[in-house]
C-alpha cells in the first residue's frame, strides 16, 4: 500500500516538475513579477517527492517485503535505526534522497531570494528543473524504488553489516545536502551567466549557499572518514581510495569557490573564474555519482552496480557539461569594467594564489582517481594508484600554501604594504625552533616534515595571535583558518608518532614489542539481535607499565552470512588505542592489530571547528560596502 | 578565430572523455562468482518437499549421470521466465532435475508448480537456506549441472536460450 | 613596440605556461613511479625479469594452503593454471577465506615466491576484484 502511494507520488512530482517548467517560460516572457502558481507547484513538487520518501520508509520500517527494494536491503530482525537508515543505504533510497534534497533546496532558493530580479530567479529554476527533471526520469526509469514483487517473500535478504553503524547512517545524507547545495550553484551561475548578472550583488546572494553546502560537503567527509576508522579496521582515516577521492574533488573546488566569491563580493574581479567552478563543482559531484554508482571504479568500497545505470547518469552528466560550455562560451559576456588589476602585496593576490594550488590539488586527485580506467580503455593494462603517488604529489605543496594561507590574512584587500609585518618572521622563527626541537627528539628527520611542520605551526600561531587582537572582524575566517592548521597539525603528529604491532596469537599467548606487552586473555561469546559477537579479552601493559583491558569483537551477522571485526578504541585526549581481531580460517589464531594514534581526536575536532567557523560567517551581517 | 578554437577544444575533449567512460562501462566491474570447475557436490542432509522423510546427498546423486540442481522459490520472478527451459529438460531423459525449494512456504510452492507445472523429479526443502549457502550460491534462481558428483557448471540467474543450449551440448 | 602592460602580461602568460607544463610532468612522472601493476599468477610466470616495483598479485586462495604462526602468514594464490607462494606480515581482513578471491599488495622475490605487504579486503563478501575476475576468466 505504501508502496503504491510512493509510486503515484514520485509521478505526481514528476507532472508538477513539468507544470513548473511550462509556467515558468510563460511567466519569463510576460510579466513583471513572479507567478504565485510556479512557487506552489514547487512546494508540491518538494511535497510529492517527500510523502514518497516516507512511504519508502514506512515499507522499511513495517517490513514490507513485496517491496523489492526493501526485500533486498531489510530483514525483520535489523534493528529499526537501521531499517531506517537503510532507506537511503542503497542505491535506489539514495536517489529518492537526492531528488528530496533536490526539490526542497530550489524551494528554499525561491522563497529565499525574494529581492532578487524575477528572470534571474526563473532561469535558475529552469536549469534546476532540468536537473531535477533527469532525476526523476533516472529513478522511475532504471531504478524504481517501488518495485512489487509477487508472490510475498517472508523474509528480506538483510543489509550489508558493515553499513550497519550510527555514522554511516548519517553519512548519506548530510554528504547529498553538500552535494545537491552544489546544484543550486550551478543553476544560478548559469542564470547568472546567461542575464550577465554575475556581479558584487550576485556574490552576496549566492555566498550562503556555498557556505551551507561547504559545510555539509565538510561534515558529509568527516562522517565517511570517522566511520572508516573505526569500522573498516585499518586504523586509517583516509586511503586515497577512489570512492573518497570522489567526495574529496567537490570539496577542493568548493571550497577554492568560496574563497572566489569572497574576491568577487569585494572587487568585483574573477567573474568567468567564479562562473568556470561553480560550474566545475557541481560537475564533480554527479561525476562522483557516476564513478561510484556505475561501478567502473575500482574501490574497497563496493555498491551494487548496473551498467545501464551508469550510462544513464553519463550521458545525464554530459548534457550538462555541453550545455553549460555552451553557455559559457557563447551567452555569458563578461561584462566585468574593472579591469582585473592586482597588486603584487593583497589579500586577494594570496587567495589566487592559493587557488591555484588548490587547482593543482584538484587535478592531482582526479587523475589519480581516473587515470587507471583511462589506461584500462586504452590498453587494457589494470594498474591501481597507490596512496603514495597522492602523498608525494600534495605533501609539498601544502607547505607554501599554509604559508600564503597565514599570510594572506594578514593582509588588507587591493593594497597592502610591508610595514608592522616583523612579527610574521618572528613567529616563523619560532615556529622553526619548535619544529626542531620535535624533530631532533625523534629518529627520523625528513626535510618535507621539518618544513611542513614550520608552516603548520606558522599558520597555527598566526591565527592564535588574531584571536587576541583583533576586533572579531574576521572571526569565522580565523576560525576556520585555525581548524584547517590544527588539522595539519594532527595528521602529521598522527603519521609521526603512531606506532602499530601486528601478529598472530592464541587465547592465552603474550607477546612484547617496543616495551608494550600484549596479553591476549580469553574469548566468549554473546548472541545479539541479528548477530552472534565473539570478543576478546586483551590486557595491554603500555610503556609506562599501565594497564588496560581492551575488547574488540568478532560479529557473526546471520543475514546475510558475514563476518565483521568490531574495534575496541580507546580514547583520549591526546592518543587512541585501537585494536581489532581477526579470524584465521580453520585456524587456532588470531590476527591481532593494536595501534597507538596520537592525536586522533583532534583530527575530528579540528573539521568541526572548521565548520563551525562556516557556520559563524552564515550570522554575520553582509558588508555594508 | 581566438574564440571559436576553445570551446571547441574543450568539447572535442570532453568528447574523448565520454567515449572512454562509455567505453569503461562496457567491461563493468559486477562480478559473476567464477565457476570451481570440478568442485565435488557438498554433502549434505535434507528434507523432502511436501514429506517428512529425511534424504542423504549421497543417495540422490549417483555416478554416471547428468543431474541438474536448480535452486528456486515460488517468490522468485526470474525463476518463472526460466521454468519453461527446465520443462524441455525435463522431456530429455539424459538429465535428472533435482529442485531446491528456497526459503519459501509449502503452499506457495505449491501454488506455483501448480500453476507453471512441476519440471522436478525430486524436490527439496531448505526452509532456511543453510544447503543453498553449502552450495555457494549466491541467489535464486541458480542452477548447476552435476556429472559424476562434480560439478561442471554453474548457473547464475535464470538460464536463458544460451545456456540452455550449452548444457545440451554437453549432456549429449 | 609593446608598452608595458603587454609586456607584463605575456611575462604571466608565459610563467603559468611555465608552472601548468611543470605540474604536468611531475604529475606524470610520478603516475608512472606510483602505479601498482596488477598480474595473475600465469603472467608471473611469463615474466623475463623480476621487476623491484611493487606490484598486486590476485587469484584463489588455494584450499588447504593456509599456514600460519605468530609471525608470519603464508597462503598459496592460484588460479587454476599456476601458483605462487605468499608469505605475509600483517593485518589480515575477515573475508580472507580459501577458496575465496584474494589480492595481495607487495614484491616478488623470484617467479614462485612474493612477499606481500597487504592484502585488500573488500566489504562485500559476494564481490571478487574484478581484476581477479578476468585473471581466472583468461586462464
Amino acid at each position: 500500500m505504501a508502496s503504491l502511494i510512493g509510486f503515484y507520488s514520485l509521478f505526481s512530482g514528476l507532472l508538477c516538475s513539468i507544470f513548473v517548467i511550462y509556467f515558468s517560460i510563460i511567466n519569463f516572457r510576460n510579466s513583471k513579477i513572479l507567478d504565485k502558481k510556479i512557487l506552489i507547484f514547487t512546494f508540491f513538487q518538494f511535497f510529492f517527492v517527500i510523502i514518497s520518501f516516507f512511504a519508502l520508509i514506512i515499507s522499511f520500517v513495517i517490513s514490507d517485503f513485496s517491496n523489492e527494494t526493501v526485500f533486498n536491503h531489510s530483514h525483520t530482525t535489523k534493528p529499526l535505526f537501521y531499517k531506517i537508515s537503510g532507506v537511503w543505504g542503497n542505491h535506489e533510497g539514495s536517489l529518492l534522497l537526492w531528488l528530496v534534497v533536490l526539490t526542497l533546496f530550489i524551494y528554499l532558493f525561491l522563497i529565499k531570494s525574494k529581492e532578487q530580479k524575477k528572470n534571474y530567479k526563473i532561469l535558475t529554476l529552469l536549469f534546476q528543473e532540468i536537473i531535477i527533471i533527469g532525476f526523476f526520469i533516472f529513478l522511475i526509469k532504471t531504478s524504481n524504488p517501488f518495485n512489487y514483487i509477487f508472490p510475498i517473500p517472508t523474509e528480506g535478504l538483510g543489509l550489508n553489516p558493515i553499513l550497519q553503524d550510527p555514522a554511516l547512517a548519517i553519512h548519506p545524507p548530510v554528504l547529498y545536502l553538500g552535494y545537491v547545495g552544489s546544484s543550486i550553484i550551478f543553476s544560478s551561475a548559469l542564470a547568472g551567466a546567461t542575464l550577465n548578472y554575475i556581479s558584487k550583488d550576485w556574490a552576496r546572494h549566492i555566498k550562503k549557499w556555498v557556505i551551507i553546502s561547504w559545510i555539509f560537503l565538510t561534515l558529509g567527509i568527516l562522517l565517511g572518514s570517522i566511520w572508516a576508522y573505526y569500522e573498516l579496521g585499518w586504523g586509517g582515516f583516509w586511503f586515497w581510495d577512489p570512492v573518497e577521492n570522489v567526495s574529496l574533488m567537490p570539496w577542493l573546488c568548493l571550497t577554492t569557490l568560496l574563497h572566489c566569491i569572497l574576491v568577487l563580493e569585494k572587487k568585483n574581479i574573477l567573474t568567468s573564474w567564479v562562473v568556470v567552478l561553480s560550474i566545475t563543482t557541481f560537475m564533480l559531484s554527479m561525476c562522483g555519482t557516476f564513478l561510484v554508482r556505475s561501478g567502473i571504479l575500482n574501490s574497497v568500497h563496493t555498491f551494487a552496480n548496473d551498467p545501464e545505470r551508469g550510462l544513464f547518469i553519463l550521458i545525464f552528466l554530459f548534457i550538462l557539461i555541453f550545455l553549460s560550455l555552451f553557455i559559457f562560451f557563447f551567452i555569458f559576456k563578461n561584462s566585468n569594467k574593472n579591469p582585473t588589476n592586482l597588486f603584487w602585496l593583497s589579500k586577494e593576490t594570496s587567495i589566487l594564489i592559493n587557488n591555484w594550488f588548490m587547482m593543482y590539488f584538484l587535478a592531482v586527485v582526479l587523475i589519480g582517481t581516473i587515470y587507471p580506467i583511462f589506461l584500462e580503455v586504452i590498453t587494457s593494462e589494470k594498474i591501481s594508484v597507490g596512496p603514495p603517488f597522492f602523498q608525494k604529489l600534495i605533501i609539498p605543496f601544502l607547505i607554501p600554501f599554509l604559508i600564503f594561507m597565514a599570510i594572506g590574512s594578514q593582509l588588507k584587500w587591493v593594497k597592502s604594504d610591508l610595514k608592522n609585518k616583523l612579527y610574521l618572521v618572528l613567529f616563523f622563527i619560532i615556529s622553526l625552533i619548535l619544529t626542531l626541537l620535535i624533530i631532533k627528539n625523534l629518529k627520523i628527520n625528513f626535510l618535507t616534515n621539518t618544513v611542513l611542520l614550520t608552516a603548520a605551526f606558522f599558520l597555527f600561531f598566526i591565527t592564535v595571535r588574531d584571536f587576541f587582537k583583533k576586533e572579531f572582524k574576521n572571526l569565522s575566517q580565523n576560525i576556520a583558518h585555525f581548524g584547517f592548521s590544527l588539522l595539519i597539525l594532527s595528521i602529521l603528529f598522527n603519521n609521526i608518532f603512531s606506532t602499530e604491532i601486528i601478529s598472530n596469537l592464541k587465547i592465552g599467548e603474550t607477546i612484547n614489542s617496543n616495551k608494550i606487552q600484549i596479553n591476549f586473555e580469553s574469548i566468549n561469546q554473546k548472541e545479539k539481535q541479528n548477530y552472534k559477537a565473539i570478543i576478546g579479552k586483551f590486557n595491554i601493559k603500555d610503556q609506562y607499565g599501565k594497564n588496560q583491558i581492551l575488547n574488540p569483537e568478532l560479529r557473526i551477522y546471520n543475514q546475510p552470512n558475514i563476518v565483521t571485526s568490531e574495534a575496541d578504541i580507546k580514547t583520549n585526549l591526546f592518543t587512541d588505542k585501537f585494536i581489532t581481531m581477526n579470524l584465521v580460517q580453520n585456524q587456532d589464531y588470531f590476527n591481532i592489530r593494536y595501534q597507538i594514534k596520537p592525536f586522533m581526536i583532534w583530527i575530528w575536532v579540528s573539521v568541526i571547528i572548521i565548520c563551525f567557523g562556516g557556520t559563524l560567517s552564515l550570522f554575520k551581517r553582509n558588508y555594508e560596502n | 578565430m581566438k574564440i571559436k578554437f576553445y570551446p571547441a577544444f574543450l568539447i572535442l575533449i570532453f568528447f574523448i572523455i565520454f567515449l572512454i567512460f562509455y567505453k569503461g562501462l562496457q567491461n563493468p566491474n559486477t562480478y559473476t562468482p567464477s565457476v570451481e570447475i570440478k568442485k565435488n557436490i557438498p554433502e549434505f542432509k535434507v528434507k523432502k518437499f511436501k514429506n517428512e522423510k529425511i534424504l542423504n546427498s549421497k543417495d540422490i546423486f549417483l555416478d554416471n549421470k547428468f543431474y541438474l540442481f536448480n535452486i528456486w522459490a515460488s517468490w522468485c520472478v526470474p525463476c518463472r521466465e526460466e521454468h519453461k527451459y527446465l520443462m524441455k529438460f525435463k522431456k530429455d531423459k539424459n538429465i535428472e532435475i533435482i529442485g531446491l525449494n528456497y526459503k519459501d512456504s509449502d503452499e506457495n510452492a505449491n501454488e506455483f508448480l501448480n500453476e507453471l507445472k512441476n519440471p522436478y523429479d525430486i524436490i527439496l526443502s531448505d526452509l532456511d537456506g543453510t544447503i543453498a549457502i553449502e552450495w555457494g550460491a549466491y541467489g535464486v534462481p541458480e542452477t548447476f549441472l552435476i556429472h559424476d558428483k562434480k560439478i561442471i557448471k554453474k548457473i547464475i540467474g535464470p538460464i536463458n536460450e544460451y545456456s540452455f543450449i550449452e548444457i545440451e551440448e554437453i549432456i549429449k | 613596440m609593446y608598452g608595458r602592460k603587454v609586456k607584463l602580461r605575456f611575462f604571466f602568460i608565459f610563467l603559468i605556461l611555465i608552472i601548468l607544463s611543470l605540474s604536468v610532468f611531475l604529475i606524470l612522472k610520478s603516475l608512472e613511479e606510483n602505479v601498482v601493476y596488477f598480474k595473475s599468477p600465469t603472467e608471473i610466470q611469463t615474466l623475463t625479469e623480476i621487476n623491484k616495483n611493487k606490484i598486486r598479485i590476485g587469484g584463489m586462495v588455494k584450499e588447504n594452503s593456509i599456514l600460519i604462526d605468530e609471525k608470519k602468514l603464508k597462503f598459496i594464490v592460484t588460479d587454476f593454471k599456476n601458483d605462487i607462494n605468499v608469505t605475509y606480515t600483517g593485518a589480515i581482513p575477515n573475508l580472507f577465506t580459501e577458496g575465496k578471491g584474494v589480492v595481495a599488495e607487495g614484491y616478488l622475490k623470484d617467479k614462485k615466491f612474493f612477499l606481500a605487504t597487504k592484502i585488500l579486503a573488500k566489504h562485500d563478501e559476494n564481490y571478487m576484484p574484478p581484476e581477479v575476475k578476468s585473471a581466472l576468466e583468461e586462464k
